[in-house]
């Protein structure tokens, strides 16, 4: 379980590697709780610090106050069993596909069977086997998502957060890589926690979604439950039943409810962009 | 091998244009009619008496380790240097202001004062070859580990990676297709630098079998040695490239 209290983030201004010019409020005084072993969404407008407050739940930012517990345990910087995937992938040009899959383990020190052993299994469960010795330069970006995907399963995270992770997909890539997360999330004791710009995404995907709003700093503003969604009924083996029956909630009045209610509540939580902002 | 298409194709340019050289160079010679344009096949004549002699390969030996001395001394500190200060604003805050003292300077003309310090040995000719060298390379490390990706930095980091993690598996690979592009530019400079030095208070190297040359009028004979200085960037280009090819597989290969 993540849980947040009166977290507040703020970053340095001007270049990233610039010190003592001011510093930039992103987020600000936000308490939530992310329910462990599901999926959460935030949704927000761009700008309102979404990628702010993942960076601090994953540690690499320190909050400028308030804090955040991660299964009751105040977070001191980067935690081993959390895994990130940025909205780039953040894959490495000049490692393969599988030295890409290897590297929490590298870092880790594991040695080469033993990271072979862990890593061989995921590229299989992922499709990813027949391209083990590519250059990330040659995949596609549903490819590249999937090698982000093993590298961050790879750690054997207990956390796995998520940063616009299908925003660069085209519409059809995105579907697949929707299902494939539920997928993944079905085989695995795993508290997920997805970025997204997109209400439809985030209602079909997580059983608790996050509205941000505001801007410099932005906060939560509102959180839905999907019960729907929720992973017991949707993603232990017996009942899962891929395609048919998820698609369904995309077509159920409920499901479009939803999304007008998100879509409501995000246009009341603050402004949606710098011209709005400055009227 | 994917590569032997792309080689053959440059081999194939390198001896065109070589042939074009030649073909300019008969037609000039022959225009001319002077002693100090000899034709290339007397100056490939005179380039094979001096290397059956043995002396070619001993001038080009000589100027061949002190590039490779001086190469070998300024590349490795001015890229850890030059890396360092990209990455780290208090050590940028040393190495800056001397890049920008340094780079500018026509170090040539530091020739007498090199001499006069590190004396008429070998060091100078080093020194002076390396100083260019480096402040070549310094510059682009540190420009080049300026602009890694900070989502790169911070998706190894958030993989529990430390400092040492960071600059060995995401720093030096990314900046170091350009460390090698600026060893290649570095190394024309360096070549000609290597010219200058080899006139002054040497009798080793194809600089000073040049000059050598010119004062006893042996035209074929200076000819010579210029196309083999040339033959020797030449290969110190070939060497960059392959070694590129060698450390930098990811990249798309270019012709």
């Amino acid at each position: 379980m993540v849980e947040l209290r009166e977290l507040a983030v703020d970053y340095p201004s001007g270049y990233a590697n610039t010190r003592g010019h001011g510093r930039v409020k992103a987020v600000t005084g936000t308490s939530a709780v992310f329910p462990s072993g599901g999926i959460s969404a935030i949704v927000g407008p761009s700008g309102c610090g979404k990628t702010s407050l993942v960076h601090a739940i994953a540690g690499l930012l320190v909050p400028a106050s308030g804090e955040a517990l991660i299964d009751g345990q105040p977070l001191r910087g980067i935690r081993d069993r959390t895994s990130v995937i940025f909205q780039d992938y953040g894959l490495l040009p000049w490692r393969s596909v599988e030295a890409n899959a290897e590297l929490p383990l590298i870092i880790a020190g594991l040695n080469r069977e033993e990271r072979r052993r862990r890593v061989r299994p995921l590229l299989a469960e992922l499709g990813l086997s027949a391209f083990r010795d590519f250059y990330p330069s040659r995949l596609s970006g549903g490819m590249k998502q999937r090698v982000a995907i093993a590298r961050a399963l790879a750690a054997e995270p207990d956390l796995l957060l998520m940063d616009e992770p299908f925003s660069s997909l085209d519409a059809l890539t995105r579907e697949a890589a929707q299902e494939f997360l539920l997928e993944i999330r079905r085989a695995r004791a795993l508290t997920i926690v997805v970025v997204t710009h997109s209400i439809e995404e985030a209602v079909y995907l997580a059983e608790t979604v996050f509205v941000m709003g505001g801007r410099n700093p932005g906060s939560i503003r509102e959180r839905f439950d999907i019960p729907e969604n929720q992973s017991a009924r949707r993603f232990s083996p017996e009942t899962a039943i891929p395609g048919p029956r998820e698609q369904d909630f995309r077509a159920k009045p409920r499901y479009l409810q939803l999304c007008a209610a998100i879509r409501a509540s995000l246009r009341t939580a603050g402004p949606i962009d710098d011209a709005e902002a400055s009227r | 091998m994917k590569h032997y298409k792309a080689d053959l194709k440059k081999a194939t340019g390198i001896a065109i244009a070589t042939a074009g050289i030649v073909v300019l160079w008969t037609l000039a010679s022959a225009a001319l009619g002077k002693p100090f344009l000899p034709s290339p096949s007397a100056s490939i004549r005179a380039l094979w008496k001096l290397a059956a002699k043995g002396s070619l390969g001993t001038h080009a030996l000589a100027s061949a380790s002190r590039v490779l001395w001086a190469l070998a001394t300024s590349f490795i500190p001015a890229a850890t240097l030059g890396l360092a200060a990209g990455r780290s604003r208090r050590i940028d805050l040393f190495v800056s202001p001397i890049v920008y003292i340094l780079h500018p300077l026509p170090k040539v003309a530091f020739l007498p004062i090199i001499l006069l310090v590190f004396g008429l040995g070998e060091a100078s000719k080093i020194i002076l070859v390396g100083l260019i060298v480096f402040s070549q390379i310094l510059v682009s490390a540190r420009d080049s580990a300026r602009r890694v990706p900070e989502q790169l930095i911070d998706s190894v980091r958030s993989l529990g990676a430390t400092r040492f993690d960071l600059v060995l598996r995401v720093v030096v690979p990314s900046a170091l297709p350009d460390l090698l592009t600026s060893l290649r530019v570095s190394l024309g400079t360096a070549v000609a630098v290597l010219f200058l030095a080899e006139t002054f208070a040497t009798e080793t190297g194809l600089g000073y079998m040049i000059v050598d040359a010119w004062a006893r009028v042996a035209y074929p004979e200076m000819y010579a040695a210029i196309i083999a200085l040339s033959f020797l960037g030449l290969g110190f280009f070939i060497a960059i490239d392959l070694a590129e090819r060698l450390l930098c597989p990811w990249r798309p290969y270019r012709t």
